[in-house]
């Protein structure tokens, strides 16, 4: 499977750049491409283990693996922190929950909403620095992908779609794949490089 | 936009203040009663000020770790709010929560740092040097100034 994929793949790639870029602006779309620097990427499962980590360009400063692990599981708490300081409104009068109400989550008995009715209360999603922006994107399970990036990226949803892609067909679709467990996988490896090296 | 809340955290780990804004209420009954629900000091008791600075904490040695020394966290986003950070260089913390549209308030809170903090708590003579439990911040001047700033930020962006 893997080697009817590869050719469509590397035919693939391309065909994507072109559609962002017509051919004759591709000196300024390179440049443009070329802001997109991918530094790392961690994956953290839904008990807050570390489950893998890989560094595409340098720029971040390394850690021990250790140090990794304690990151992974300080952000999984952290995660779940951010979620729970979501500033709660309290609601006008008893006759407003019924507006309120619709398509969240929230609790109205207590009385209150959230800020972004209808979206529920998530955890941290983007975090800006001054060196760098890190991009969460939690899966329904629970597992968590984490993108380190420069922070004049610009939109980092493509890239996140792809790789939860990429993860999907390479390690959930493994059958040597033990859930939860730290990721090794060639093909999900080489995949990764090809697709990121493609793009940056 | 809109300011949810506000603290400032001193060197010990310590919320020395802490402010919450309901938000205006939103055409209930077409009365203009915006002054009613707006600035009031929560009183202490709930721990989200704990909580808060436990985030804000890890998060900034987390960054520390990752990106060098000198990196500092500006902000971060979830679904619901946005949450913007600024720190001194003697380890006073100021916390922001706002809504999503916000635009970057690192400058708005070093604005609040420098003519509000410094000219109203570090220099009344009145004021101790350190503020356990929030004497001498709570002053006010002080409280009065953060109000006009967050309503102005909040009207003028």
């Amino acid at each position: 499977m893997s080697i009817l994929n590869l050719p469509l793949e590397f035919t693939g790639a391309p065909h994507n750049c072109g559609r962002h870029s017509p051919q004759n602006t591709f000196s300024s779309s390179h440049a443009q491409l070329s802001i997109m620097t991918v530094f790392s990427l961690i994956i953290i499962n839904k008990a807050g283990g570390l489950i893998y980590q890989r560094e595409f360009q340098p720029g971040l400063r390394k850690l021990s693996t250790n140090d990794y692990l304690v990151l992974a599981g300080t952000f999984h708490g952290v995660h779940a922190i951010t979620r729970t300081i979501t500033p709660r409104l309290p609601l006008q009068n008893t006759a407003s929950p019924v507006v309120a109400s619709p398509g969240t989550n929230a609790p109205t008995t207590s009385g209150y909403s959230y800020p972004n009715p209808g979206v529920p209360a998530s955890g941290l999603e983007y975090l800006e620095t001054e060196k760098f922006r890190l991009t969460c994107f939690q899966t329904l399970t629970g597992t968590k992908f984490l993108l380190f990036t420069d922070p004049m990226t610009g939109s980092v949803e493509t890239v996140m779609n792809k790789i939860y892609e990429l993860y999907a067909d390479y390690v959930m679709k493994n059958p040597f794949y033990q859930l939860e467990m730290p990721v090794r996988c060639e093909a999900f490896d080489r995949h990764l490089a090809a697709w990121l090296r493609g793009r940056t | 936009m809109t300011v949810y809340s506000f603290y400032i955290f001193d060197r010990h780990a310590e919320c020395i203040y802490k402010r919450r804004w309901l938000p205006r209420p939103t055409s209930v009954g077409g009365k203009p009663q915006t002054q009613a629900g707006l600035g009031q000091t929560v009183r202490a008791g709930d721990d989200d000020a704990k909580l808060v600075f436990g985030t804000v904490f890890s998060l900034r040695n987390m960054v520390r770790k990752l990106g060098g020394e000198e990196d500092n966290f500006v902000s971060y986003t979830t679904s619901q709010y946005k949450l913007h950070y600024y720190e001194t260089p003697t380890n006073i913390k100021f916390v922001m929560l706002t809504d999503l549209k916000s635009p970057s308030m690192r400058i708005a809170l070093q604005q609040i740092y420098i003519n509000l903090f410094v000219e109203y708590v570090v220099k009344n003579p009145l004021s101790p040097v350190e503020h356990p439990g929030g004497v001498g911040v709570n002053n006010e001047l002080f409280e009065g100034s953060l109000e006009q700033f967050v309503r102005d930020q909040a009207t003028f962006r």
